[in-house]
């Protein structure tokens, strides 16, 4: 609607110039610099038919990048996203843009010698951050190792007995480690992906352009790309989401675990953790000498996964 | 003489606003004493406070506790017996926590039913302060589990949290933890989309 009649304003003010030219004629000569109204029409058309190929409003094709937006900016395009999603899954969502809590920066650890590898962690991952059900994803994979055998190369991710934990095997979940040098930032052509202050790596799904250097850079294989239309049924989708996390996306840009950003940002436990039925998974803010996290990493043994790379993750395994 | 009391008085007051500004004025003032920080680590206060977690207290699930059933305010069965064989009554109670070596009355009160046997100071230990029970003998567990390590928490990372007692995932009878069927595994790259696992 918006877009015809700004064409149509647009088109009016040509004439209005090409009179004027007629009028000025001897004055202006063979001077052509201003576009003529074919070429303008056929570029006004292409670059329409652009936007409306890609499927997106014009002002989310003209949207700044999330850290360089003002608040009213910020304000506008959670109102467009959150009248976007009342139209696709017709509930009311929550499209939070929280600010890092100041003095925190999130760690996690995982006992592995308490997990079972029963996978509920997943799936409920699943349904908090709003993976695309059909085609699947998921942001944790469950790693499946034989007793004494740390090779990742030899581990298996599609086990499925009838009862875990099974013996001689041991279960080892990896998702994004929150690096603290974290090699998928530094690749991002668009600077899409970034750390945020509490330590979380996010992605701003719209200024990402999809061409996966981050999952070429990423020794953990922790960030998902979106090849197809993401498919949530709407009776399962999570209203109660943030910009920067779990809102949900489109074709063709990467995704990842934020340590459920909605929900830390307000004080809540990721829900990775709250599900774990073996209380194998702890997280806290690193920077609290009497957080779980600090307790864990100074008295037990921890290790972190590719540690050689210098990637320092913010994720330990450990063994308590 | 009143002049002098006068600006005598004047003097006092000026010096005092001075050595209260000294004392305001960060890092000139006398240090304060630190308050000795109690850490809530491995010494401090096990029998003492039995109040310092916020595990859930009432009410217990039946499961936890069905002493109650028969031994409880409403029926009320006499529990004067402390032979094994009189306690094998409870045929319904499978128990395999730590071999041989214990027995019914090495965690339950032999005259109250409805209470444990007690720490040092002599109060049995009533159901919802298990855990001060079983530190007696899983002390490693029990600090982890005081330290959040152990054991599953949810709520809030840096406020209110929710414990669980040890008996709200192990049987106290039947202590191993009980195996689980795995969720399904994630779709193969390669698995046709119709087919792929719904969820």
């Amino acid at each position: 609607m918006s877009d015809s009649n700004k064409t149509t304003q647009e088109t009016a003010t040509i004439r209005r110039d090409k009179k004027d030219r007629a009028t000025e004629a001897p004055a202006c000569g063979k001077d052509s610099i201003q576009p003529d109204r074919r070429s303008f029409l056929a570029g006004a058309a292409a670059f329409l038919g652009l936007i409306s190929v890609s499927s997106c409003s014009w002002q989310e094709f003209v949207q700044n990048h999330f850290q360089r937006m003002t608040k009213t900016e910020i304000e506008e395009t959670v109102e467009r996203l959150r009248a976007e999603y009342k139209g696709k899954y017709g509930k009311d969502f929550v499209v939070g843009t929280e600010a890092p809590i100041d003095g925190t920066l999130f760690g996690y650890a995982l006992d592995i010698q308490r997990c079972i590898g029963c996978r509920r962690c997943v799936y409920a991952c699943v349904d908090e951050n709003n993976q695309t059900r059909n085609p699947q994803m998921q942001y944790i994979r469950v790693l499946r190792f034989k007793d004494g055998n740390m090779d990742l190369e030899e581990s298996s991710i599609y086990y499925d007995p009838e009862e875990v934990p099974e013996k001689g095997y041991y279960y080892m979940p990896v998702q994004c480690q929150h690096c603290a040098n974290a090699p998928c930032t530094k690749v991002c052509p668009v600077r899409a992906t970034w750390t945020e202050p509490d330590g979380i790596v996010v992605v701003d799904y719209n200024w990402c352009i999809g061409c996966r250097y981050c999952m070429a850079a990423c020794p953990y294989m922790g960030r998902w790309f979106n090849f197809a239309d993401p498919v949530i049924p709407a009776d399962q989708v999570n209203t109660q989401t943030h910009y920067l996390g779990n809102r949900p996306r489109m074709r063709n840009v990467v995704e990842k675990c934020t340590f459920c950003i909605q929900r830390v940002r307000v004080g809540k436990y990721p829900m990775c953790v709250e599900v774990c039925p073996v209380g194998a998974r702890k997280f806290g803010n690193l920077l609290d000498p009497d957080s779980e996290i600090s307790r864990i990493i100074s008295t037990k043994r921890v290790f972190r996964l590719k540690e050689e790379l210098n990637t320092q993750p913010k994720f330990y395994y450990f063994f308590a | 003489m009143n002049g002098h009391i006068g600006s005598l008085k004047i003097a006092l007051l000026v010096m005092a606003l001075a050595l209260l500004g000294a004392c305001l004025m960060p890092g000139t003032g006398p240090v304060q004493a630190q308050a000795p920080q109690e850490s809530q680590s491995e010494e401090s206060g096990v029998a003492v406070s039995g109040q310092e977690f916020p595990v859930p207290l009432v009410p217990l699930p039946k499961t936890i506790t069905p002493c109650r059933a028969c031994h409880g305010p409403e029926k009320d069965f006499p529990v004067q017996f402390k032979r094994h064989e009189d306690l094998l009554v409870h045929k319904n109670i499978r128990l395999a926590h730590g071999g041989v070596r214990v027995w019914c009355l090495d965690c339950h009160h032999p005259d109250n039913r409805n209470f444990l046997l007690p720490l040092s100071d002599g109060k049995p230990i009533d159901f919802e302060h298990s855990y001060l029970l079983c530190g007696k003998c899983h002390g490693t567990k029990y600090r982890d589990w005081r330290n959040g390590i152990h054991g599953k928490r949810t709520g809030s990372w840096n406020g209110e949290k929710q414990y669980f007692l040890c008996v709200s995932c192990h049987n106290p009878h039947l202590p191993k933890f009980k195996p689980l069927e795995p969720m399904p595994p994630p779709a193969k790259p390669w698995t046709p989309k119709e087919t792929q696992a719904k969820h």
